[in-house]
């Protein structure tokens, strides 16, 4: 959590010093996810996700100094300063990400189709939102994962609000778990700011997956605490609501009560963890930003993957 | 309010309140004009381009939306058919994938394949262009509404343009894609080029007329959207080194006024095609080909054309700025043009 939380603190400095453009998503608030989920990925596994993809590319053991490049659109970047902060693709870790909400959900169904032809254990994990539950791509990737029982698992952040969207104010059910029903898929619900817990139950669904149960919807609940993307406005909300939200559910104070009050830890030794992950990603970013920008002579590089005649 | 005051007001006018202005005089108008998209009401659109509505209008006429566009596209066909006018929002035009079913099978064809009988009021609202936000959210695609038969496609350039064309579209019987830069979405009044002189009071323009924006004798320019102010920055820079560049805001790809571009091609004997979206198949060639049909094969000496190269739009600023025409690569064609005469 803490170096999730650290990687995309760089990415604000990093935009700060105008090496990102375009609308940056930030996953502060939400690392408990990331980091619970980490633990239940196999190298095999898939994972789809999101505009909003740093932490779960970590999680993926998505390379940091390469994908922090291609953030900062370096031609050393994981795509070649191509992809930049919303579109990384890591074709080594299986992960990949899309910027068309809702449209990660059918390319996971196609990692489940994939490694259920080829008879491999393996689980494709695909990521939304959940203002990207309310897409066709949602439903139709489930009818056809619960139609043919593929090891897919999709993970719905709902962080109730897409945009400024309620959650409330344009979903038919009260949670997404609850239409799992319809896809004959399994439907858990978890507390997204408690990384014990998302660990807990992303390990149930994944087995379930694994173990050709069939599809699962994990809904883990949680709260931005920045904008949508960097510059939003938030009219939608106020300040001292932002304010409560960051005081009351942050991921990580969460998570440090909970090791001091069992006095595993002293407050100390956590504060230096996460100074020396700070540490780490200041160098890093520097390191980066020291990078050569791609060459413009190589715009049409990568169109087509093969050689095309002239 | 003195009229000094009154410009300048509309000189601090971000884009969008000039465009939320136009839909709220004609929702004001005519009670069968509602809104839907996502983040439009509360929110008052991620640019603010319809910014007060729903307060004003209520959430039935201005209602937030799921992130379902293929569902609320196609609503927008079911209440034209209905005899509502609705104005449908596609936040960004990359999204059309999702929906592009219900524009193109539905919409675009319906008052064709009905003979005519079924009307199809539906304006089709979004934003395009580039600004720095790569292959999934820069996009202008103009030229894929204009290949698809059935939808006039506007795209506007300054404030002026955005209010009168706005409320053509929302009066129109046909279905219209009103695709917005975000670079002019982010402008106000007083950052443009030309134009940002906007009246009070609903007022319409013909949708498919060019407005010549600069005069000149040398060469011809035609080009819309945010390219246009690329256009006349470059042109004001040939100007200086003694080239007199005509440049024309085409406004809209359907219909394309090819006769305003003939007849100042005609003067000139050269013509550029600018476009920001893609070059094969697209605009630039569409209209490089109907000015020569119209003047003939040779009344020009130069038809060139510059658009972006068939490749998707790069993260890296310094890969975009390679593909997109901007002012110093408009001015760089324009010397070249100049010389090769
Ligand atoms: C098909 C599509 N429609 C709209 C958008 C614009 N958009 C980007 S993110 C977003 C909200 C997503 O909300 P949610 O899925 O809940 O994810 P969150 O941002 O809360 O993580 C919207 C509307 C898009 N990228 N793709």
């Amino acid at each position: 959590m803490v170096a999730m939380r650290a990687f995309d603190e760089a990415c604000l400095e990093a935009l700060r010093r105008k090496a990102i453009h375009g609308e940056l998503h930030v996953g502060i608030g939400q690392e408990a996810i990331g980091a619970g989920m980490a633990e239940a990925l196999e190298p095999e596994d898939a994972v789809v996700s999101t505009h909003r993809n740093h932490y779960h590319a970590l999680a993926k053991g998505v390379d940091r100094r390469a994908l922090l490049a291609e953030i900062c659109e370096r031609a050393a970047g994981l795509c070649q300063g191509r992809g930049g902060h919303m579109h990384p693709f890591d074709p080594s870790t299986n992960f990949s990400a899309t910027g068309i909400v809702g449209a990660s959900l059918p390319v996971a169904l196609g990692y489940a189709h994939a490694f259920g032809m080829r008879g491999m254990d393996a689980v494709a994990v695909g990521i939304t939102g959940d203002g990207g539950s309310h897409t066709g791509g949602f439903h139709e990737a489930l009818v056809m994962a619960g139609a043919r029982k593929l090891p897919m698992v999709v993970l719905v952040e709902n962080n109730a609000l897409a945009i400024s969207v309620q959650f409330d104010d344009v979903s038919p059910t009260k949670t997404v778990a609850e239409r799992a029903a319809a896809y004959s898929a399994l439907g858990l619900h978890v507390d997204g700011t408690d990384v014990d817990a998302v660990a807990d139950r992303f390990a149930e669904a994944m087995d379930h997956a694994r173990s050709a149960g069939g599809p699962v919807i994990i809904e883990a609940t949680c709260h931005r605490f920045r904008g949508h993307f960097e510059g939003d406005p938030e009219g939608y909300r106020s300040k001292e609501e932002r304010q409560r939200l960051r005081e009351t559910y942050d991921p990580i104070t969460l998570y440090r009560q909970r090791l001091t009050t069992a006095g595993l830890f002293e407050d100390g030794a956590l504060d230096a963890i996460q100074a020396e992950e700070k540490a780490a990603m200041k160098v890093l970013l520097s390191e980066v930003l020291d990078m050569p920008m791609p060459d413009p002579a190589g715009v049409l590089d990568y169109l087509f993957v093969e050689e095309v005649p002239a | 309010m003195t009229a000094a005051t009154r410009v300048n007001d509309r000189l601090a006018m971000p884009l969008p309140a000039t465009i939320s202005e136009a839909i709220a005089l004609e929702m004001e108008r005519d009670p069968t004009i509602l809104c839907i998209g996502e983040d439009i009401g509360r929110a008052g659109g991620v640019f603010g381009a319809t910014r007060g509505l729903q307060e004003r209008f209520g959430e039935d006429r201005v209602m937030d939306a799921p992130i379902a566009e293929m569902g609320f596209t196609g609503m927008g066909v079911g209440l034209a058919q209905a005899g509502m006018r609705p104005l449908i929002e596609i936040m960004f035009v990359d999204f059309v994938g999702v929906c592009l079913e219900q524009m193109y099978n539905a919409a675009a064809k319906v008052p064709y394949m009905s003979g005519g009988r079924q009307r199809m009021p539906v304006v089709f609202k979004t934003a395009g262009g580039c600004i720095g936000s790569a292959a999934q959210h820069s996009q202008c695609l103009w030229g894929l509404f204009a290949h698809l038969p059935g939808f006039k496609v506007v795209a506007p350039c300054s404030p002026h343009d955005h209010k009168g064309l706005m409320a053509a579209a929302l009066r129109s019987d046909d279905p219209v894609v009103f695709i917005e830069h975000k670079a002019l979405l982010l402008k106000k009044g007083r950052d443009f080029r030309h134009h940002p002189d906007v009246p009070d009071g609903a007022y319409t323009l013909p949708i498919g007329r060019a407005a010549v924006v600069r005069r000149g004798s040398d060469i011809t320019l035609a080009t819309l959207s945010a390219t246009v102010e690329h256009a006349l920055s470059a042109a004001e820079d040939l100007a200086e080194e003694g080239v007199s560049v005509e440049v024309i805001d085409l406004r809209s790809v359907v219909p394309l006024d090819t006769a305003t571009v003939a007849e100042s091609a005609g003067r000139t004997g050269r013509l550029l095609v600018v476009d920001e979206d893609y070059l094969s198949f697209g605009l630039s060639a569409e209209l490089s080909m109907r000015v020569l049909e119209m003047l003939g094969f040779s009344a020009l000496t130069q038809v060139e054309r510059l658009a972006v190269p068939d490749v998707p739009i790069p993260a890296a600023l310094t890969l975009e700025k390679a593909v997109v025409p901007g002012p110093e690569m408009i001015a760089d064609r324009l010397r070249r043009m100049a010389k090769g005469s």
